[in-house]
Protein backbone atom coordinates (compact mmCIF):
# COMPACT_ATOMS: atom_id res chain seq x y z
CA UNK A 1 0.00 0.00 0.00
CA UNK A 2 2.56 2.61 1.01
CA UNK A 3 4.67 1.54 -2.17
CA UNK A 4 1.52 2.30 -4.09
CA UNK A 5 1.14 5.26 -2.61
CA UNK A 6 4.98 6.67 -3.25
CA UNK A 7 4.49 5.61 -6.69
CA UNK A 8 1.31 7.46 -7.58
CA UNK A 9 3.00 10.44 -5.89
CA UNK A 10 6.08 9.81 -8.00
CA UNK A 11 8.86 8.96 -5.84
CA UNK A 12 8.92 5.28 -7.14
CA UNK A 13 10.52 6.63 -10.22
CA UNK A 14 13.30 5.10 -11.43
CA UNK A 15 16.30 7.40 -11.93
CA UNK A 16 17.42 7.12 -16.01
CA UNK A 17 20.85 7.52 -17.75
CA UNK A 18 20.99 9.79 -20.71
CA UNK A 19 23.85 9.80 -23.14
CA UNK A 20 24.97 12.52 -25.33
CA UNK A 21 27.69 11.33 -28.14
CA UNK A 22 30.14 14.33 -28.69
CA UNK A 23 31.02 13.47 -32.65
CA UNK A 24 32.19 15.87 -35.13
CA UNK A 25 32.79 18.52 -33.20
CA UNK A 26 29.02 18.87 -31.74
CA UNK A 27 27.12 17.52 -28.42
CA UNK A 28 24.22 14.95 -29.58
CA UNK A 29 21.66 15.78 -28.48
CA UNK A 30 22.74 19.29 -28.14
CA UNK A 31 19.68 19.63 -25.98
CA UNK A 32 18.61 17.50 -23.91
CA UNK A 33 16.27 17.23 -20.62
CA UNK A 34 16.19 14.59 -17.69
CA UNK A 35 15.20 15.13 -14.21
CA UNK A 36 17.10 15.37 -11.07
CA UNK A 37 18.64 12.08 -10.15
CA UNK A 38 19.21 11.04 -13.74
CA UNK A 39 22.89 10.21 -14.82
CA UNK A 40 24.28 12.38 -17.92
CA UNK A 41 26.98 10.51 -19.81
CA UNK A 42 29.23 11.75 -22.13
CA UNK A 43 30.79 10.01 -24.55
CA UNK A 44 33.56 11.08 -26.86
CA UNK A 45 33.44 9.75 -30.37
CA UNK A 46 36.21 12.46 -31.94
CA UNK A 47 40.05 12.21 -32.28
CA UNK A 48 40.46 15.13 -29.94
CA UNK A 49 39.78 15.62 -25.97
CA UNK A 50 36.60 17.33 -25.10
CA UNK A 51 35.15 18.34 -21.95
CA UNK A 52 31.35 19.12 -20.93
CA UNK A 53 31.50 21.91 -18.40
CA UNK A 54 28.50 23.75 -17.01
CA UNK A 55 28.48 27.35 -17.30
CA UNK A 56 27.58 29.49 -13.91
CA UNK A 57 27.00 27.95 -10.95
CA UNK A 58 25.77 24.68 -12.09
CA UNK A 59 29.37 23.20 -11.04
CA UNK A 60 29.66 19.99 -13.10
CA UNK A 61 32.98 19.42 -15.21
CA UNK A 62 34.05 15.96 -16.97
CA UNK A 63 37.55 16.83 -17.16
CA UNK A 64 39.16 16.24 -20.44
CA UNK A 65 37.62 13.13 -22.27
CA UNK A 66 40.00 11.84 -24.59
CA UNK A 67 38.63 9.49 -27.57
CA UNK A 68 36.49 7.12 -26.50
CA UNK A 69 36.52 8.24 -22.92
CA UNK A 70 33.05 8.74 -21.02
CA UNK A 71 32.14 11.51 -18.24
CA UNK A 72 29.18 11.80 -15.99
CA UNK A 73 27.13 13.82 -14.16
CA UNK A 74 24.29 13.23 -11.46
CA UNK A 75 21.32 15.79 -12.08
CA UNK A 76 21.07 18.00 -8.65
CA UNK A 77 19.46 21.20 -9.75
CA UNK A 78 16.22 22.25 -11.64
CA UNK A 79 16.06 24.51 -14.15
CA UNK A 80 18.13 25.32 -17.85
CA UNK A 81 21.88 24.44 -17.82
CA UNK A 82 24.14 25.77 -20.16
CA UNK A 83 27.12 23.88 -20.61
CA UNK A 84 29.84 23.77 -23.38
CA UNK A 85 33.47 22.41 -24.52
CA UNK A 86 36.35 23.99 -22.68
CA UNK A 87 38.84 23.45 -25.45
CA UNK A 88 36.48 24.32 -28.13
CA UNK A 89 34.12 27.31 -27.13
CA UNK A 90 31.76 26.99 -29.88
CA UNK A 91 30.73 23.93 -28.90
CA UNK A 92 27.61 24.42 -26.68
CA UNK A 93 24.75 22.41 -24.86
CA UNK A 94 21.62 22.72 -22.93
CA UNK A 95 20.50 20.29 -20.41
CA UNK A 96 16.61 20.70 -19.44
CA UNK A 97 16.16 20.13 -15.62
CA UNK A 98 12.26 19.41 -14.06
CA UNK B 1 32.00 42.63 -50.46
CA UNK B 2 35.68 42.35 -51.37
CA UNK B 3 37.38 38.88 -49.57
CA UNK B 4 39.87 39.36 -47.01
CA UNK B 5 43.46 39.76 -48.90
CA UNK B 6 45.64 39.34 -45.49
CA UNK B 7 49.46 39.02 -46.29
CA UNK B 8 49.10 35.67 -44.90
CA UNK B 9 46.14 33.99 -46.06
CA UNK B 10 47.57 34.92 -49.60
CA UNK B 11 50.88 33.56 -49.01
CA UNK B 12 49.16 30.18 -47.41
CA UNK B 13 46.32 30.03 -50.36
CA UNK B 14 49.34 30.35 -52.75
CA UNK B 15 51.71 27.70 -51.53
CA UNK B 16 48.38 25.35 -51.04
CA UNK B 17 47.16 26.59 -54.92
CA UNK B 18 50.44 26.57 -56.28
CA UNK B 19 51.40 22.69 -54.73
CA UNK B 20 47.42 22.04 -56.80
CA UNK B 21 49.09 23.38 -59.77
CA UNK B 22 51.98 21.94 -59.47
CA UNK B 23 50.51 18.24 -58.90
CA UNK B 24 47.76 18.76 -61.36
CA UNK B 25 50.56 19.72 -63.79
CA UNK B 26 52.77 16.64 -62.71
CA UNK B 27 50.70 14.45 -61.81
CA UNK B 28 46.94 14.39 -61.28
CA UNK B 29 46.75 12.80 -57.49
CA UNK B 30 49.20 12.42 -54.62
CA UNK B 31 49.47 8.79 -53.12
CA UNK B 32 48.12 7.98 -50.17
CA UNK B 33 51.39 8.24 -48.51
CA UNK B 34 51.96 11.58 -49.55
CA UNK B 35 48.57 12.39 -48.59
CA UNK B 36 49.49 11.16 -45.07
CA UNK B 37 52.69 13.35 -45.55
CA UNK B 38 50.78 16.59 -46.15
CA UNK B 39 48.32 15.99 -43.07
CA UNK B 40 51.31 14.96 -40.91
CA UNK B 41 53.06 18.18 -42.22
CA UNK B 42 50.04 20.58 -41.41
CA UNK B 43 49.47 19.36 -38.24
CA UNK B 44 53.05 19.75 -37.04
CA UNK B 45 53.17 22.97 -38.65
CA UNK B 46 50.31 24.00 -36.28
CA UNK B 47 51.86 22.67 -33.26
CA UNK B 48 55.00 24.38 -33.64
CA UNK B 49 53.29 27.94 -34.08
CA UNK B 50 51.21 27.44 -31.10
CA UNK B 51 54.51 26.59 -29.13
CA UNK B 52 55.85 29.08 -29.99
CA UNK B 53 52.61 31.62 -29.26
CA UNK B 54 52.68 30.45 -26.23
CA UNK B 55 56.22 31.76 -25.39
CA UNK B 56 55.12 34.85 -26.67
CA UNK B 57 51.83 35.79 -26.09
CA UNK B 58 50.32 37.04 -22.19
CA UNK B 59 46.61 37.04 -23.67
CA UNK B 60 45.12 34.20 -21.59
CA UNK B 61 42.51 33.01 -24.38
CA UNK B 62 45.46 33.20 -26.92
CA UNK B 63 47.11 31.03 -24.98
CA UNK B 64 44.15 28.22 -24.47
CA UNK B 65 44.00 28.54 -28.05
CA UNK B 66 47.57 27.43 -28.44
CA UNK B 67 46.94 24.68 -26.31
CA UNK B 68 44.18 23.77 -27.85
CA UNK B 69 45.78 23.55 -31.29
CA UNK B 70 48.59 21.38 -29.76
CA UNK B 71 46.56 19.33 -27.82
CA UNK B 72 44.13 18.39 -31.27
CA UNK B 73 47.02 18.30 -33.75
CA UNK B 74 49.25 16.60 -31.62
CA UNK B 75 45.91 13.55 -31.23
CA UNK B 76 45.24 13.65 -35.24
CA UNK B 77 48.87 13.23 -36.16
CA UNK B 78 48.85 10.21 -33.10
CA UNK B 79 46.15 8.90 -35.24
CA UNK B 80 47.95 9.63 -38.30
CA UNK B 81 50.59 7.39 -36.94
CA UNK B 82 48.74 4.78 -35.60
CA UNK B 83 46.95 4.19 -39.33
CA UNK B 84 50.18 4.57 -41.09
CA UNK B 85 51.43 1.68 -38.84
CA UNK B 86 48.36 -0.29 -39.16
CA UNK B 87 48.38 0.26 -43.01
CA UNK B 88 51.99 -0.64 -43.39
CA UNK B 89 52.70 3.24 -44.96
CA UNK B 90 55.28 5.64 -44.85
CA UNK B 91 54.31 8.98 -45.45
CA UNK B 92 56.23 9.85 -48.51
CA UNK B 93 57.40 13.57 -48.31
CA UNK B 94 55.89 15.70 -52.18
CA UNK B 95 55.52 19.38 -53.41
CA UNK B 96 52.66 19.92 -51.26
CA UNK B 97 54.07 19.01 -47.81
CA UNK B 98 57.07 21.53 -48.91
CA UNK B 99 55.50 24.51 -49.79
CA UNK B 100 53.55 23.96 -46.45
CA UNK B 101 56.77 23.65 -44.64
CA UNK B 102 58.05 27.05 -46.92
CA UNK B 103 54.88 29.01 -46.20
CA UNK B 104 55.57 28.42 -42.29
CA UNK B 105 58.68 29.83 -42.65
CA UNK B 106 57.53 32.68 -43.63
CA UNK B 107 54.89 32.91 -41.49
CA UNK B 108 57.04 32.51 -38.69
CA UNK B 109 59.29 35.52 -39.81
CA UNK B 110 56.61 37.62 -40.24
CA UNK B 111 55.50 36.85 -36.47
CA UNK B 112 59.02 37.06 -35.08
CA UNK B 113 59.58 41.04 -34.74
CA UNK B 114 56.01 41.63 -33.17
CA UNK B 115 54.93 41.20 -29.12
CA UNK B 116 52.04 42.00 -27.30
CA UNK B 117 48.95 42.83 -29.32
CA UNK B 118 50.37 43.17 -32.51
CA UNK B 119 51.58 39.65 -31.85
CA UNK B 120 48.53 38.21 -30.88
CA UNK B 121 46.22 39.63 -33.86
CA UNK B 122 48.63 38.77 -36.42
CA UNK B 123 49.26 34.98 -35.07
CA UNK B 124 45.44 35.08 -34.82
CA UNK B 125 45.16 36.30 -38.54
CA UNK B 126 47.82 33.34 -39.46
CA UNK B 127 45.64 30.87 -38.00
CA UNK B 128 42.43 31.96 -39.70
CA UNK B 129 44.13 31.59 -42.52
CA UNK B 130 46.41 28.73 -42.13
CA UNK B 131 42.83 26.77 -40.85
CA UNK B 132 41.14 28.06 -43.93
CA UNK B 133 44.10 26.80 -46.32
CA UNK B 134 43.80 23.63 -44.63
CA UNK B 135 40.52 23.14 -44.80
CA UNK B 136 40.12 23.92 -48.44
CA UNK B 137 43.17 21.51 -49.01
CA UNK B 138 41.12 19.10 -47.03
CA UNK B 139 37.66 19.25 -49.37
CA UNK B 140 39.71 19.76 -52.91
CA UNK B 141 42.79 17.67 -52.46
CA UNK B 142 42.93 15.17 -49.73
CA UNK B 143 40.25 13.17 -49.77
CA UNK B 144 39.29 13.51 -53.35
CA UNK B 145 43.25 11.92 -54.17
CA UNK B 146 42.74 9.63 -51.68
CA UNK B 147 41.83 5.73 -52.12
CA UNK B 148 42.81 4.16 -48.77
CA UNK B 149 39.09 4.01 -47.29
CA UNK B 150 40.68 4.61 -43.82
CA UNK B 151 42.98 7.09 -44.19
CA UNK B 152 39.81 8.70 -46.11
CA UNK B 153 38.08 8.42 -42.88
CA UNK B 154 40.64 9.86 -40.96
CA UNK B 155 40.41 13.63 -43.33
CA UNK B 156 36.64 12.99 -42.89
CA UNK B 157 36.71 12.85 -39.39
CA UNK B 158 39.57 15.42 -38.92
CA UNK B 159 37.51 18.18 -41.28
CA UNK B 160 35.15 19.12 -38.32
CA UNK B 161 37.89 19.98 -36.13
CA UNK B 162 39.90 21.78 -38.20
CA UNK B 163 36.64 24.15 -39.04
CA UNK B 164 35.70 24.36 -35.22
CA UNK B 165 39.30 25.67 -34.65
CA UNK B 166 38.58 28.04 -37.94
CA UNK B 167 35.41 29.32 -35.83
CA UNK B 168 37.36 29.72 -32.73
CA UNK B 169 39.67 31.81 -34.02
CA UNK B 170 37.47 33.88 -35.63
CA UNK B 171 35.76 34.81 -32.50
CA UNK B 172 38.95 35.73 -30.55
CA UNK B 173 40.00 37.51 -33.77
CA UNK B 174 36.74 39.73 -33.24
CA UNK B 175 37.75 39.68 -29.46
CA UNK B 176 41.63 41.25 -29.95
CA UNK B 177 39.72 44.45 -31.87
CA UNK B 178 37.66 43.97 -35.05
CA UNK B 179 37.62 41.29 -38.07
CA UNK B 180 41.20 40.31 -39.41
CA UNK B 181 42.50 43.75 -41.30
CA UNK B 182 43.13 43.87 -45.07
CA UNK B 183 46.25 43.72 -46.71
CA UNK B 184 47.18 47.59 -47.57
Amino acid sequence: MIVWLFLLLGFGRVPQTHTVEIRGMEFHPAALTAAVGDTVVWINRDIVPHTATAKGSAGWDTGSLVASQSGRYVVRHNGVLHYACTFHPTMHGTLTVR
Amino acid sequence: MPRPTHPLLVAVSLAIASSLHAQNAASPDLSDPEVAHVAVTANSIDIDMAKFAQTRTTNGAVKQFAATMITDHTAVNEQAAALAKKLGVTPADNAVSQSLEDGAKQARAALEPLHGKAFDRAYIDREVAYHQAVLDAIDKLLIPTTENADLRQLLTAVRPAVATHLEHAKHLRIELGGTPRASK
